[in-house]
This record gives C-alpha cells, sequence and structure tokens, in this order.
C-alpha cells in the first residue's frame, strides 16, 4: 500500500469515528452548555454556549447539598468497597484451591446471585434487618452494597487465583512455616491487585452511582449521597424552566467520577478487562 | 498438592462473605417463595396462605403477558443492537490509528453516569416540541414526525431501550477492544499469506477468536436486559398505559405502590424462573461455541 492511500484511509477512520463520538456525546455539550447558563434564559438549548455563568451551578449545588452528598457518597462508597475487597478475596481463596464438589458449588452458588434483582427481594431484605435488630439508617445501604457485589467480585477473584497465582509459592512458605493465614495476606493477597483493581473500580462506580438501595433506607435530605440528592429533581425533568439547574445538577453529580476517571484512565479501562481476557 | 499445604480449614475464609450472602440475598430470596402463596401487603406482619390464588389472579390478568414481552423485547434488541454496535465500534478503535485512547474514553464516558443523570439527559433529548430531537428536527426544516417518544404507546419502550444501550456501549466496546488485541498477531498474518481477504480475515479469524469476549458480553447484557428497571422507573412510570412496564418494573409497583406483596412475590417468582432458563440457556450454549487462540 503507498504512503499516501494509507493515510488517506487513517484520515478516513479517524473522521468516521469523530462523527460517531460527536453523535454520540452531542448531548453531553447541551447538557455542559446550558448548565453555564443562568437558571432564567429559556432560549433554545440548540443555540448552546450564548451565556457563561455559574448561577445555575450555585443553585444546583445548594439544593442538592453538595458537599454533603459528596461526602456521604465518598464514605458509603468507601466502606463498601473496603468490605468487598476483604470478604470476596477471602472467600475466593478456597474456591480456586481447592478442587472439590464443595468449591465448585460455592463458586456457582455466589456467581448465581448475578441474575437476581434487588428490586424483587427488597422487602424481605428489610425484614431480615429488622429481625436482626440492624438499625435503619443513612449507612444501612451498606450491607446491601457488599452483599450484591460480592457474586461478581468472588468470580473475579477466583478467576484470576487460579490461573495467575502460582501453588508453588505458597507451598515455600508452608515449608517456612507460615500459616494458612498468613499464606493468604503476605502471598496471595498482593499478587491479586489486578483484580483488587478491577473489584475496586467495578462495584466502586456501581456503588456510587445507585440510587436504588440508598433511597429506600435514607429519607433525610442531609444523608443522602449525590444520586439520591439527584432524585430531588425527578419532577423538574419535564419542566423546561427547570433545565438549567437541573443540567447543572447532573454535571456536579458525574463531575466526581469525571475526575476518577481522568486520573486513573488506565486502571478503569484495564479493570474492566481483567475478567474478561483469561475467561 | 500436598495436602497438608491446602486443608479444608481454607473453607473458613468463605464464612464472612457466606454470612452476608445469605442472610441477606438467599434467605430474602427463598422468602419470596413463601410470600408468593399468601395475601401478606408487605407492612402488617399478618397474612393468610391463599395457595397458589397469586398464580391464578396473575394468570387472568393482562399484566403478565405484557410485562414478559416488554421484558423479552428489551432483552433481544439490547442485547442484539448493543453488541453489534459494539463490536462494530470495537473494530474501528483497533485501527492503527492516532489518539486511540482519546476516542476509546469518548464512548466509556457515558457509562460512568448514574442511571439517574442518564434518565434526565434523556428526558430532555426525548422531549416533544422543545427536546433536543425535536428542535434539530425543527431547525433542519423536517416536520410530520411525531417527537413525542416517551409518550406514545408503541414508541415509548423503544426509547428507553436505546438510552440503555448508548449507557452501556463504552464498557461492551472495551471488552471487546481487549478480546481483539489478543488475536495474535502471526494467525492474521497467515491468513494474509493464504490469500484471505479483509472481510474473510474477520469472519474466520477474529470473530471466532474473540469468542470469550462475546460470551462476556452477551451473557452480562442478558442478565441487564432481563433486570430492566432503572429507565422505565425514573423516565416513564412504566407508561404510557403499561407499555414500558417491564417484569421487574411491575413487581416494584405491585409491591410498593399497590402493597400486594403477596402478590409480587408469585410475579417475582415467575421473573426468577424466566432469568434462570434464559440465562442458563445463552450460558451454556455460548460456552459451547468458545474456540481459543
Amino acid at each position: 500500500m503507498t504512503g499516501t492511500a494509507s493515510r488517506a484511509r487513517s484520515a478516513f477512520t479517524h473522521l468516521l469515528i469523530i462523527l460517531i463520538a460527536f453523535v454520540n456525546l452531542a448531548p453531553l455539550l447541551i447538557v455542559v452548555s446550558s448548565s453555564l447558563r443562568s437558571p432564567s434564559n429559556m432560549t433554545n438549548p440548540l443555540n448552546w454556549f450564548n451565556e457563561f455563568t455559574f448561577e445555575s451551578f450555585r443553585s444546583a449545588f445548594n439544593r442538592m447539598h453538595f458537599p454533603t452528598a459528596l461526602l456521604n457518597s465518598v464514605i458509603l462508597t468507601g466502606v463498601s468497597v473496603i468490605f468487598v475487597v476483604l470478604l470476596a478475596a477471602m472467600a475466593a481463596y478456597p474456591m480456586a484451591r481447592i478442587r472439590s464438589k464443595t468449591s465448585k458449588f460455592l463458586y456457582l452458588f455466589f456467581l448465581s446471585g448475578l441474575v437476581v434483582p434487588g428490586q424483587m427481594v427488597l422487602i424481605p431484605i428489610i425484614q431480615m434487618i429488622k429481625d436482626l435488630g440492624i438499625p435503619m439508617n443513612q449507612y444501612t445501604p451498606i450491607l446491601m452494597f457488599i452483599t450484591c457485589s460480592l457474586p461478581f467480585s468472588t468470580f473475579l477473584y477466583t478467576g484470576f487465583i487460579r490461573s495467575s497465582v502460582p501453588e508453588e509459592m505458597e507451598e515455600a512458605a508452608h515449608l517456612d512455616g507460615a500459616g494458612l493465614f498468613r499464606r493468604f495476606w503476605i502471598i496471595v493477597f498482593p499478587l491479586i491487585l489486578p483484580v483488587t483493581v478491577s473489584v475496586v473500580i467495578t462495584q466502586g462506580v456501581w456503588i456510587w452511582n445507585d440510587y436504588f438501595f440508598n433511597m429506600v433506607f435514607i429519607t433525610k435530605a442531609l444523608e443522602s449521597p449525590i444520586p439520591v440528592a439527584m432524585l430531588g429533581f425527578l419532577g423538574d425533568q419535564q419542566n423546561p424552566a427547570q433545565w438549567n439547574v437541573l443540567f447543572a445538577a447532573c454535571i456536579l453529580c458525574v463531575l466526581p467520577l469525571l475526575f476518577a476517571f481522568l486520573f486513573l484512565q488506565k486502571y478503569f479501562i484495564g479493570g474492566l478487562t481483567v475478567g474478561s481476557v483469561k475467561g | 498438592m500436598n495436602r497438608a499445604v491446602m486443608k479444608k480449614t481454607m473453607y473458613f475464609f468463605v464464612l464472612p462473605a457466606l454470612i452476608f450472602y445469605l442472610l441477606f440475598w438467599i434467605i430474602p430470596i427463598l422468602k419470596l417463595f413463601q410470600y408468593s402463596v399468601t395475601d401478606y401487603n408487605g407492612y402488617v406482619q399478618s397474612f393468610n396462605y391463599i395457595g397458589f390464588d397469586n398464580f391464578k389472579t396473575l394468570a387472568h390478568e393482562e399484566i403478565l403477558g405484557v410485562s414478559i414481552k416488554n421484558t423479552l423485547l428489551y432483552t433481544f434488541i439490547s442485547v442484539i443492537l448493543g453488541n453489534i454496535i459494539a463490536l462494530a465500534l470495537a473494530f474501528l478503535l483497533n485501527a492503527n490509528i492516532r489518539a486511540k485512547g482519546l476516542y476509546r474514553s469518548a464512548f466509556y464516558i457515558p457509562t460512568l453516569f448514574s442511571a439517574i443523570v442518564v434518565g434526565f439527559i434523556w428526558s430532555y433529548i426525548y422531549m416533544p416540541d422543545e427536546g433536543l430531537i425535536a428542535s434539530l428536527l425543527n431547525k433542519l426544516g423536517i416536520t410530520g414526525i411525531d417527537t413525542n417518544f416517551l409518550g406514545s404507546y408503541d414508541k415509548s419502550l423503544y426509547s428507553i431501550i436505546a438510552v440503555d444501550i448508548w449507557k452501556n456501549i463504552g464498557t461492551s466496546t472495551i471488552i471487546f477492544l481487549a478480546g481483539l488485541q489478543t488475536v495474535p498477531h502471526d494467525l492474521i498474518e497467515a491468513g494474509k499469506i493464504d490469500g484471505a481477504g479483509r472481510w474473510n480475515l474477520v469472519r474466520y479469524i477474529k470473530i471466532p477468536l474473540l469468542a470469550t469476549s462475546v460470551t462476556i458480553n452477551v451473557t452480562l447484557s442478558v442478565i441487564n436486559g432481563l433486570k430492566a428497571f432503572d429507565y422505565s422507573y425514573i423516565m416513564t412510570n412504566g407508561g404510557p398505559g403499561t407499555s414500558t412496564n417491564t417484569l421487574i418494573f411491575a413487581i416494584y409497583k405491585m409491591a410498593f405502590t399497590e402493597q400486594l406483596f403477596g402478590k409480587a412475590s408469585a410475579l417475582g417468582i415467575i421473573s426468577f424462573a424466566i432469568i434462570i432458563v434464559i440465562t442458563a440457556a445463552f450460558v451454556l450454549t455460548l460456552n459451547r461455541k468458545e474456540v481459543s487462540a
């Protein structure tokens, strides 16, 4: 192939991708442009970027109690993810190492939980929480975030320990007198860091974005994480007069994860594929 | 391996996770079976066992058929279209060009958004008269197209399926892309030497070797489709009429709005059976078709 032909082809590919990406992201551009208008600017959103002010942001910021909501989201997601990593990594260890019917059953038992939607079992879950005498407050959703993250996380960890953590390393440690507990924490856990990154990112994103369990357990505005604070705008989506503020709220809502993505891009993309390439 | 090294005591490691999983997931699921034969309302802890009445009532009501049909349609379209578009994008992004990472991010960004934000943004896009699509058509001078996407019986379901595809396409694309990057280069070269054209390389080498990513993407999107709830809840509230009532939305509405938890449990059991059968069928067929490099 001649240089010009290949350059023309690559230019065409660029053009095609940019076009598709533009169509894909056009709604977001409108959202950004509208959020930068004053709340009363009712001109057609298609006349984009015709005003620059943070008035709508200020209004959304106050209505969502943004700093409090952000802090609540950080606590809920952070605590949940730490527990998910600890519980799932530990649970995966014997499932990956022991080859028996029990082990295989446990593996499938955990995985099968993936197909059950939370909306279906919510009432018995609430009953269980009451029966156990667990107080219902802003931290109760953490229980559900941990539980619902277990199927996928144990699946990822088990696959990775099986395929990428050699048993021989543990054997050596065993001969040196290391017990099971030490072997797991000193040898296995550090080696499964790639999956830990994957679990933190995939589960962290859904927990951060979840509105359902949060909405069920959290009733006070000042206890709400960001997605629940967003629910307060539910009545405004059909009301063009509120769009600029609504869009500013949308931007505020996605900003924290976008920042995280910007700085940790490699891990976000890699995290998605750890489980998928090895299969 | 030495039995002394991998002992049964290892199973203690499963316990903490297992306790959470049993208490807050498995036992509540089992309770659904119990409630499905009662007239429990979900609030007052007193109820009667009424046999299979809930199932009988459901069998006579339109909502069962409608929500099964909507859910299957939702799943079918989002799985097929979502994966085809993602696969095409992955091939495009796998080309040997600069700024690949930037483009990849452009498609990945919507997957970071909460369903609420996605629902809000698309409510604006679909808004009749003043929404993005309506005003674009208007600007281009195209008239006579009904732009009431969420408010019309025959468009609302397809409209929310499109939203779901938009939101999830980034994840599938990246998984396909990772699959494409594992296709060994010498295999492609060998194919070229044997005279395989561009399309044949795709058809006979790349797609078969993508099988693992296909299995993962299809399985995840099937599960996602069968569990569809978010956009019916946020954007259409199941309506207009029952046109966007998915199984899970119907269960939610029955349990929380109508306070018929017994009946909702019965519908839950039916959904459960449907989800398990379909997912198992997919996983088994796809696993059999996988080949390795």
